[in-house]
């Protein structure tokens, strides 16, 4: 083996680096604990466990940290590694061979999860029918050709794309797409369409739709977990001659705002992501049971009509708490009811790696006790070897 | 072959962790056409929006329905403070969320149409009357109109204790024939402003259940 090689090797295989991603583990659980208070939990789990690097202000200063990502890809590599170059397989070791294949499954699991799983939201009022859910958090600047009778031609900008400021020029839009400005939290206000912005307000001019009467106030990003930030941009659509003006966009404005290029209708509307699935649901109604004579809450549940557009699904569900919907690859949960508006809320979540925790544990709880029996036996054998002699 | 495999192992998951890291993409796709939704802001939850005994569940702000509308639940916007208003709406219209800029939202539908009448409030005189009227004329593809010309379209009604400057503009919206009604009275130096937008047909329908509910409007 070449030298180099060898030594990769002995770094990944040593029981040492085992040690030290523990202790770095450990560090990284307690930042992350403490900065929670201030960041929520969410943007812990970004900033923190789905990173390589994580940095952990503490008061003026800036610790870098090894991130998830960083610890646990180590990690597993060094299981695997060390599976593979130091513990031989040997029957009487099958147990701790078993446990640690459990370890590498729980954190393989966990890995997909943080890669793979979406983790969305659909609200439906009473006869509303919806074949998308929607983000919580993240948003998207959809620009739609409405102007077909029967379908929308969508193109969706992320709002990543927005906050760097990026020119979108797509094939299926005849003109560019530039952010003169974007806010990831923003306050509107209703102001006078003559008067300027507030003075000294660095907000570009708003030249077109219902943007000119609004005033932006940039807010700082809330972490607060009772909190949501609103976002704001202010774009520019440039056509192939001339500009044809700046919008503001913003999930706050309640109006559609449209305009026309091309011979063709454009709408505009910076909304949260959408995610669009191959089938729909349609609710019926919402019921909101108590305990006769009191006010405490027996069941929140929500009957809804499930259809594809083959048709091949028609039929009605009962979604209620702790019996969702499983369908397509997603799972349906009863996630927050307003009874006397008929409104409800589903959590949508993917997982396509949601059975490996449960292959994990059971891996490793079998490859426990296999190896605590054996020892047991073992003790027993040895104990019924030396106590025999004794006896004679 | 034995020494390639950590290589192997590395490369999987590094391939891995490329695709989690990668960024959003602009899409493009086709959707049939939805029915007109109602505005997002309106779509929320009303204050409060769960029942007050409906258990905490994922870590969201009680009242803060997990979708757009949550967006704003919480943000500060400088609409107006102070004592507000208080109406009563016929039941025929459908109350939907009041949000950070609407102190009051319904759905008014009709033979298959909907319109939509919000109810919001600002500090002050919100650049005055004509100013505001003439907005309202754009939101219907109307040309701006003089002083003179907008004080003879203006409508007078006076409620419990409340004056209404009432409008009625025709025009078009979103291309299609719409109606507005708006009215604005002031309150505790705020102005209020009523105002039902939708098609044509159906708010000239709602207009004796429009200044009737007006009539309702009362300070506290």
């Amino acid at each position: 083996m070449h030298p180099f090689t060898r030594q990769v090797r002995d770094f990944f295989v040593s029981l040492k680096l085992t040690v030290v991603l523990l202790a770095c583990s450990l560090v990284l659980v307690f930042a992350a604990t403490l900065a929670q208070v201030e960041l929520g939990i969410y943007v812990v789990q970004e900033r923190f466990f789905h990173s390589f690097i994580a940095i952990w202000h503490v008061g003026s200063l800036y610790v870098p940290l090894p991130g998830g990502y960083l610890v646990g890809g180590l990690l597993l590599i060094n299981l695997i590694a060390a599976h593979i170059y130091r513990l031989k397989f040997e029957w009487r070791k099958a147990g701790i061979q078993l446990t640690h294949g459990g370890l590498i499954v729980l954190l393989i699991g966990e890995l997909l999860t943080g890669l793979w799983q979406e983790d969305f939201s659909m609200q439906l009022s009473e006869n509303e029918t919806k074949s998308y859910s929607e983000s919580f958090r993240l948003h998207e600047l959809a620009v739609i050709d409405t102007t077909d009778a029967q379908f929308d031609d969508v193109v969706v900008i992320p709002d990543t794309k927005l906050a760097r400021s990026e020119t979108v020029q797509h094939p299926k839009l005849p003109f560019r797409v530039v952010t003169r400005a974007f806010y990831p939290n923003a306050a509107l206000a209703r102001r006078d369409a003559s008067a300027p912005q507030a003075a000294g307000s660095a907000v570009p001019a708003i030249t077109q739709g219902m943007g000119s009467a609004v005033a932006v106030t940039p807010l700082p990003i809330t972490y607060k977990p009772n909190e949501t930030n609103s976002p704001a941009a202010i774009i520019e659509i440039i056509g192939a001659d001339a500009s044809l003006g700046t919008w503001l966009v913003s999930p706050e404005l309640g109006m559609p705002q449209t305009f026309s290029h091309a011979g063709r209708t454009w709408r505009l509307a910076l909304r949260l992501q959408r995610a669009y699935k191959p089938f729909a649901l349609q609710l019926l109604k919402v019921t909101h049971d108590i305990y006769v004579g009191t006010d405490l809450p027996k069941n929140f549940s929500s009957r809804i009509k499930l259809t594809t557009p083959d048709g091949r699904d028609d039929r009605e569900v009962l979604i209620y708490m702790n019996n969702p919907l499983r369908y397509g690859g997603f799972t349906f949960y009863q996630y927050q009811m307003n009874a006397a508006t008929g409104l409800t809320v589903f959590q949508v979540v993917r997982n396509p790696s949601w059975l490996l925790p449960y292959i994990a544990c059971i891996m490793m709880g079998f490859g426990l006790v296999l190896q605590f029996g054996l020892s047991l036996l073992k003790f027993i054998d040895k104990r019924r070897t030396t106590s025999t002699p004794a006896a004679a | 072959m034995r020494t390639h495999r950590p290589t192997l192992v590395l490369a999987v998951l590094l391939l891995l962790l490329a695709n989690g890291c990668r960024d959003r993409e602009v899409t493009a796709y086709r959707v049939p056409k939805e029915k007109e939704a109602p505005p997002p802001m309106a779509a929320a939850a009303p204050s409060g929006g769960l029942p007050a005994d409906h258990p905490p569940v994922g870590g969201a702000a009680p009242g803060a329905p997990a979708g757009a509308p949550a967006t704003m639940a919480n943000t500060a916007v400088p609409t107006a403070s102070g004592a507000g208003l208080s109406w009563t709406a016929p039941a025929s219209w459908t109350p939907k969320a009041a949000s950070a800029m609407r102190r009051g939202s319904f759905a008014v539908k009709r033979d298959g149409g909907e319109a939509d009448l919000s109810i919001t409030a600002f500090p002050g005189d919100t650049g005055g009357l004509h100013p505001n009227l003439n907005r309202w004329r754009s939101q219907v593809g109307l040309p701006a109109a003089s002083p003179t010309e907008l004080d003879a379209a203006l409508q007078h009604l006076d409620g419990q204790g409340l004056h209404f400057d009432v409008i009625e503009l025709v025009g078009t919206a979103n291309g299609a024939p719409s109606r507005m009604l708006g009215a604005i009275t002031t309150h505790g130096g705020n102005s209020w402003f009523f105002k039902l937008l939708g098609p044509d047909a159906l708010v000239a329908a709602e207009k004796p259940a429009f200044l009737a509910f007006l009539q309702t409007v009362k300070a506290p």
